[in-house]
């Protein structure tokens, strides 16, 4: 019986670690052609080192990016020319930010805090399909990247550093 | 004119010797080093092939030449495979057919320097996997005793015919003890000699004892490195019969120049002989044949004249007992030395079936040594003060020797199916390669030495289509989840040469581990690419 116990808990404990252990997005659904807020959770450091720059990229499809200040961090955007051309309110869409970086900061690891950014997502997005925003956690020297994606067919779960992401509803 | 009869044949035999010593330097120049191993194979082991190749590739540690290459089909029909190249260490096959779906087994059989065939086989299946079809047996039993004893006998023709003509020849007197028998040993040698040749061929070819007519077996015989040893072995025992049965003046070189054959003859194949130093290793193996027939030789006339109490007995004995001490102080230098050359590793002595047999001939050494000590020590002196009770003695304890020379010959030609530690950690010492191919990158991962324990891992990262590959970080993750240890983990360095190195990874257990290589393309782009490898013990 305390067998049982013992490895119930060690799941538990495994599990939660993992579940834990990623960078994920608070709202993990949104329907294209709508506005999304991005709330990226960061529930810990690199190894237990201190977290001092998280930074997104942006994919292609999502437009019109606005990032939320953080008191205490710099925050920088890259900006690039998109793949396509979009709309936006009747004017053609082709450059905007590609990456938000929110560097300089310190986030110990024993704290949680998030990180916010506002995304339209462009009415052309595959209805249906999963939308994965990489983010790259730099603790000093250390890094970890939630950068994977998952293959065709592949299980998002076997990966060791998912990206997150967020399913794509119809267009409301 | 029986002046002019000797000279001649002197000359004569000296002429041969010289023949001998060229086909013996002719034999060793074809670069010779040990049983090769088969290092790479296109398709790998195992793969399972969307379309049917158009070429398979052998690669071999050393330079080889295919002695049988057959592909059983999936239903268990052979197709023997005649259209190759070899360019370098690798054979190139051409495909004849277009092959169905299931599993295949390509069947090689090669020959390396040592005259030595190796053979293995390899899966690979189109579409997807099926049973295997069966192989036949690896190990004719038949053939394989019919080698042993044909070795054997090759041994008493050499060492027992040719030495004792030399013993005959040179120590007995006049009184030639044992005529009959040393006679007899070498017409046993002549028999053997050309029959050893033939199951050579058929051991290379693969093929049963019942195909021992076919003129192909014997030519392929003949092209192995074991036809050196088999003309050689020829000539000298030729050269021991003329010694016996020639003029009486020209005994002396012929048996002269026959001993000299029989080390030629055993220098010429072989384990052995075929070691790295090469410059070494073959007039060891030399002196080390030339010694056996000295001392194996002298033997049965040495007994024989003893027992029957002939004139020349003593002086025999004398003769014997004065050459005996540095002949087998250089014939067991040459033989530690080659044995420490083959076995490498004192656990090797147990752990290998050459080892052990090593050991067995030490045994029996032991024995040999310490009876022929006995004699030469305890009883020589008296025997040669002409006491007829100890000469009786001797007598027996000859006959003993004797017959532990025979067990020893028996041991010795057992090594003809071991393959040395020498050769062993050769083929340990490869390394394993795997190719992995997929749309976002490929790798070249070469681990070295393919076996458990310390390794190093280099890695060579294009992208899909064979284009330069920039990544920021590649990392080697090895894995193996039967055995319940946590994968390997490491990051890999640039040394400069355009790879990606990981050096001081401890392999812990062999088997199939699962290679995984993390490649980090961009800074938000990671591609992962893994494929099996298999790590041997």
């Amino acid at each position: 019986m305390n067998k049982y116990l013992l490895a119930a808990a060690a799941l538990l404990v495994l599990g939660t670690n993992v579940a834990f252990a990623h960078i994920t997005l608070e709202t993990q659904e949104a329907a294209v052609g709508s506005t999304y807020k991005a709330v990226l959770r960061v529930p810990h450091g690199c190894d237990g080192k201190a977290t001092t720059a998280v930074r997104v990229q942006i994919p292609e499809g999502a437009i019109a990016v606005k990032p939320m200040p953080k008191p205490g961090w710099t925050l920088q955007t890259k900006k690039g020319k998109y793949e396509e051309s979009y709309h936006l309110y009747g004017q053609a869409v082709s450059d905007g930010v590609k990456e938000v970086d929110w560097s300089g900061g310190n986030l110990p690891d024993e704290f949680y805090d998030e990180f916010v950014f506002r995304a339209t997502l462009t009415a052309d997005l595959p209805a249906g399909q999963k939308l994965y925003f990489p983010v790259v956690q730099e603790c000093g020297d250390a890094t970890d990247r939630w950068i994977e994606i998952p293959a065709a067919g592949q299980d998002e779960d076997a990966l060791e550093n998912p990206a997150p992401g967020i399913k794509l509803t119809p267009k409301k | 004119m029986v002046d002019t009869t000797s000279k001649l044949s002197g000359w004569l035999a000296g002429g041969l010797l010289a023949l001998l010593m060229a086909f013996t330097v002719m034999a060793s120049t074809d670069q010779a080093f040990a049983h090769a191993a088969l290092i790479k194979t296109d398709p790998a082991d195992g793969a399972v092939l969307a379309q049917a190749p158009t070429r398979l590739s052998l690669t071999f540690s050393e330079p080889v030449s295919p002695l049988v290459l057959t592909l059983v089909k999936p239903d268990g029909t052979p197709l023997p495979l005649t259209s190759f190249r070899l360019t370098d260490q690798t054979i190139e096959i051409d495909n004849p057919q277009a092959l169905k779906s299931g599993t295949h087994v390509l069947s090689w059989r090669v020959i390396s320097a040592d005259g030595h065939p190796v053979g293995g086989s390899l899966l690979f299946s189109i579409g997807a996997p099926s049973e295997p079809p069966a192989v036949p047996e690896a190990v004719d039993w038949p053939l394989r005793e019919a080698i042993w004893i044909g070795k054997v006998l090759l041994y008493i023709g050499l060492f027992m015919g040719v030495g004792g003509a030399f013993a005959l020849a040179w120590l007995s007197g006049e009184g030639r003890p044992g005529q009959r028998f040393v006679s007899a040993a070498v017409l046993c040698g002549l028999v053997a000699a050309p029959l050893s040749l033939g199951f050579q061929g058929l051991d290379a070819l693969g093929a049963p004892l019942s195909h021992l007519a076919q003129p192909v077996i014997w030519r392929t015989g003949l092209g192995t490195s074991f036809g050196w040893t088999v003309l050689v072995a020829l000539i000298s025992l030729g050269l021991g019969l003329l010694s016996l049965a020639g003029p009486h003046r020209a005994a002396k070189p012929f048996a002269l120049a026959g001993l000299a054959g029989v080390g030629a003859a055993l220098a010429a194949s072989g384990h052995a002989g075929a070691a790295e130093p090469q410059w070494l290793t073959r007039p060891l193996v030399f002196v080390h044949g030339a010694g056996i027939g000295f001392w194996a030789g002298a033997l049965v006339p040495l007994g024989l004249a003893l027992r029957r109490q002939t004139a020349d007995a003593v002086v025999f004995l004398r003769r014997f007992s004065l050459a005996i001490l540095p002949v087998v102080a250089v014939l067991a230098t040459a033989g530690i030395v080659l044995a420490v050359i083959q076995v490498q590793t004192p656990s090797a002595l147990v752990g290998t079936a050459y080892g052990r047999l090593l050991l067995v001939k030490l045994a029996l050494l032991v024995f040999l040594f310490t009876l022929a000590a006995v004699n030469r020590w305890k009883l020589t002196a008296s025997a040669e003060a002409g006491a007829t009770e100890v000469q009786r003695r001797l007598t027996r304890s000859i006959s003993v020797e004797m017959l532990l020379v025979l067990a020893i010959f028996g041991v010795a030609a057992g090594w003809r199916f071991t393959p040395p530690p020498r050769a062993l950690a050769i083929a340990a010492a490869q390394p394993v390669s795997v190719h992995i191919h997929t749309l976002q990158a490929m790798a070249d991962l070469t681990i070295t030495p393919g076996h458990a324990g310390q390794v190093g891992a280099s890695m060579i990262i294009m992208t899909g289509d064979f284009g330069p590959l920039d990544a920021k970080e590649v990392t080697l993750v090895l894995s193996k989840p039967d055995s319940g240890i946590e994968p390997l983990k490491r990051a890999a360095t640039k040394p400069g040469d355009g790879s990606w190195r990981v050096d001081n990874l401890v392999i812990p257990v062999p088997g199939r581990w699962t290679v995984r290589i993390d490649i980090l393309v961009s800074d938000f782009q990671i591609v992962k690419i893994e494929a099996p490898v298999d790590i041997r013990p």
